[in-house]
């Protein structure tokens, strides 16, 4: 990584970002970041409020041709902002991503209930929460809390999974059928105590809640990948925290191994395909679907995984949709001050999916999901929703040939 | 380690990688397209500069150095590129207007024309006749767009001012794909009554779509409408380099963006494999054929430190023009400084030179001698260049 000091100042960060298309109050990635950067002195408090305006996106560092870690800068920034002033009570809310979802999910229909009530709204939206959107619902039976089932052990693989919150609290449906996939694999999968992946709390400038978090995981993570586990993610954001902040960021010591052992759930599968060790025979899916690139998915830097199992479903049609951010941004959009930004960019990425002749559209993260579900009005899937359809639709296959989009 | 397996592997995403590698996946291969970030292509005006400096860039390809790269493409190869390049952006929703053998005028932001190739259909009607006959509307606040430039230098116009609420490009841009913001703004058009012929605006008609953005103001007001392309952050740059990837990832291939290679491995000349790193496990990407499209300086394929130059992805021999101090023209204006010819010096088939590498192949401003600022022929160059060497990987693949 280059320092602010290598930025020339060619603005490509700028032409990629969604906020700064959208609010300007928000003067940008180059502006923010190493611009700024110059001004920013360890022994002096922070003035830069407006440096929270960014939704750590990561958009910027990927378009970066010269390597500048421009939202690392901001990060930064962010944190030290944060850690000098009094944080609102809704960055300390959605720090606590996991207590919060522990908290909904043993209550969960109370909290479902109280969240969608009028009054309870009402209360949200003066402690600068937003209410653009549904809060998402809990389910009681959390994706940790449920039965486990056995591999099949075919396979010589053996998966850690992590599942993170919103897969765990919100959508344990999605995480069972992803686990029930991996066993039916025949690898062996283990789902062993884990919280937060910690990117929450960094996001609400909460570093050292973060780095807690994140310590907690990576002692059991590290435990199992002695034991020969590779650790799997499904949520791209969890991922990119694995992968990225965990070494980087948190300078966790353990940072890189866990780095070098943790894949994306389609990555894993497809190496699996094709080193022989998972065999798969697709059905036919019968979908023409928009496949929504998360944010974090692009700035893992591994290409679109899923994207490559669905070439390999027959009758699936779909478009790859990489250059909008959906707003919502984790709870980035769920913050009052964030709302209109939020609206704004979902509104956009919604044009672009419902602009396609599509019925539905597909994206790994559970944010991208609620929004854009919300605004385009269409069903949502997980990637790993539409792989399970193949393979429970492989006694119905027929000789489809592949098709794609013109 | 992750490993993925290719027919080709283009390294560099600029418009010339991007050429080359949407080319391979519509002839049905497996292509890689591996970025270390957005493409200079970005930052352009979206026109599409042939060769500049005479009403036929063809005119001017006979008068060419002989070891400049478009000489190794030749004229048909150079019409037949160009012709695939608006073919392709047909199907992109973003059709480029244009004859290969014929350059136009565009108006720019100071109000002087400049000289270029094909041209996006929103700057299609900025080919003005003598007699002028434009409104230049402008927005408020917006940087680096004074209309009084333009219209001081154009016989029978006038300007305007709408006030966005933003001031931005981007912003701008952004807000035209609201039907409300549109709608507002076609209000406020048709109430000014304007008595030219012909609307200009900065280029913000949406970053979409823009073509149904100009037609909806177009039929409103029964005007011509154009852009006029801005300073960076430049949106018919941005619209240009986002067709062309999207075009390619409908074809098939597969993009790894912001990343770097980090090493190579060959064996008995051939590359084998590149790696590529991250904060993760590396991927080792392994193709059949290579091209190396990575740009000049400012894109980062080519380092120069005080005495010498380094290609940075294969550590090719670059060919450097003389030493340091004539690398520079004392006057910084004049066109042609030395170190514009500084690139790799490729063969025919553009494989580079003095390498011994069967099936490696570069093509885009990394080449040497293109002198690009010299004879303002980037883009044409990049697609040209970049179709003729994934033409020379066909026919090594096949």
């Amino acid at each position: 990584m280059m320092s602010f000091e290598h930025c020339v100042r060619c603005t490509l960060c700028v032409e990629n970002c969604p906020v700064f298309k959208v609010n300007p109050a928000f003067p940008g990635p180059k502006q923010s970041g190493p611009d700024a950067q110059r001004f920013r002195l360890d022994g002096e408090k922070s003035v830069d409020e407006w440096v929270k305006l960014c939704c750590q996106c990561k958009r910027c560092e990927v378009a970066c041709p010269y390597g500048v870690n421009v939202s690392e800068i901001i990060l930064k920034a962010q944190v030290k902002y944060s850690s000098e002033h009094f944080s609102p009570f809704a960055a300390h809310l959605f720090a606590n991503t996991h207590e919060l979802g522990r908290l909904g999910s043993i209550a969960a229909p109370i909290t479902n209930f109280l969240t969608s009530a009028s009054f309870v709204q009402g209360t949200m939206r003066l402690l600068g929460l937003s209410t653009h959107l549904p809060m998402p619902e809990y389910r009681f039976l959390s994706l940790a809390r449920g039965r486990r089932k056995k591999g099949r052990f075919k396979s010589p693989r053996k998966v850690v999974f992590f599942h993170g919150c919103y897969l765990n609290y919100n959508r344990p449906d999605i995480g069972r059928g992803i686990r029930d996939l991996l066993a039916y694999l025949g690898c062996r999968v283990a789902m062993p105590p884990q919280t937060c992946c910690g990117l929450p709390a960094l996001g609400n400038g909460d570093i050292d809640m973060a780095r807690r978090y994140a310590q907690k995981n990576a002692q059991r993570l590290v435990e199992y990948i002695d034991k020969g586990y590779s650790v799997l993610y499904a949520c791209t954001s969890c991922g990119l925290t694995l992968v990225h902040d965990y070494p980087e960021v948190f300078e966790i010591p353990e940072g890189r191994k866990i780095a070098e052992n943790t894949y994306n759930l389609h990555e894993f599968i497809l190496e699996a395909i094709e080193d022989g060790s998972i065999s798969m025979d697709f059905g036919e899916v019968n979908r023409r679907i928009a496949y929504h690139i998360p944010c974090h998915l692009r700035a893992l830097g591994i290409g679109y995984p899923a994207a490559r199992l669905f070439e390999k479903i027959p009758g699936l049609t779909f478009e790859i949709l990489e250059d909008d951010c959906c707003g919502l941004a984790g709870s980035y959009g769920f913050k009052k001050k964030n709302q209109q930004t939020s609206v704004n960019l979902g509104v956009i990425a919604a044009a672009a999916i419902t602009s396609l002749p599509v019925d539905a559209f597909a994206s790994d993260c559970g944010a991208c999901k609620m929004q854009l579900g919300h605004f385009t009005g269409l069903p949502a899937f997980d990637p790993s929703e539409i792989v399970i359809e193949s393979l429970a639709n492989r006694s119905k296959k027929k000789a489809v040939r592949k098709r794609r989009m013109p | 380690m992750s490993v993925y397996e290719y027919d080709a592997v283009i390294i560099g995403g600029g418009a010339s990688g991007l050429t080359a590698s949407l080319y391979l996946s519509s002839r049905g291969y497996k292509t890689a397209l591996i970025s270390k970030g957005d493409p200079v292509c970005c930052l352009s005006t979206g026109g599409i500069d042939v060769l500049n400096g005479s009403d036929s860039p063809f005119d001017l390809l006979a008068h060419l150095p002989e070891d400049h790269p478009y000489s190794l493409v030749g004229r048909e190869a150079l019409i037949e590129a160009l012709s695939f390049f608006m073919e392709i952006m047909g199907h992109a929703g973003l059709p480029y207007v244009g004859e290969p053998g014929k350059n136009r005028q565009i108006i720019t932001p100071i109000g002087t024309t400049k000289s270029t190739g094909l041209v996006p259909c929103t700057m299609a009607d900025a080919d003005l006749a003598e007699d002028g006959h434009l409104h230049v509307v402008s927005f408020k606040g917006i940087k680096d767009f004074y209309p009084s430039y333009i219209t001081s230098r154009i016989k029978n116009s006038a300007f305007s001012v709408f006030d966005a609420k933003v001031a931005t490009t981007l912003g701008i841009a952004a807000r035209f794909e609201d039907d409300a913001f549109l709608d507002a703004f076609i209000s406020w058009l048709h109430d000014l009554e304007i008595p030219h012929d012909r609307v200009a605006l900065p280029a913000v008609l949406g970053i979409r779509d823009p073509v149904s953005v100009m037609e909806k103001i177009s039929s409103a007001t029964g005007r011509q409408v154009f852009e006029i392309p801005t300073l960076p952050p430049s949106i018919p740059g941005l619209r240009l380099f986002r067709a062309l990837k999207r075009l390619l990832q409908a074809k098939g291939g597969h993009l790894y963006w912001g990343r770097e290679v980090s090493s190579f491995e060959s064996q008995a000349g051939r590359i084998e494999a590149v790696t590529l790193s991250t904060t993760g496990r590396p991927s080792r990407v392994e193709g059949k054929v290579f091209i190396l499209s990575t740009g000049s300086f400012v894109s980062g394929g080519l380092f120069a430190s005080r005495d010498w130059i380094r290609e940075t992805v294969f550590g090719l021999p670059v060919f450097v023009p003389g030493e340091r101090k004539d690398w520079f023209n004392t006057d910084f204006f004049a066109a042609g400084h030395a170190i514009e010819k500084a690139g790799i010096e490729v063969d025919g088939t553009f494989r580079p030179k003095l390498t011994k590498m069967d099936n490696l192949f570069a093509c885009g401003s990394i080449l040497a001698h293109s002198e690009i600022l010299k004879y303002q022929c980037g883009h044409g160059l990049a697609i040209s260049t970049g179709m003729a060497a994934a033409k020379m990987c066909e026919g090594m693949l096949s």
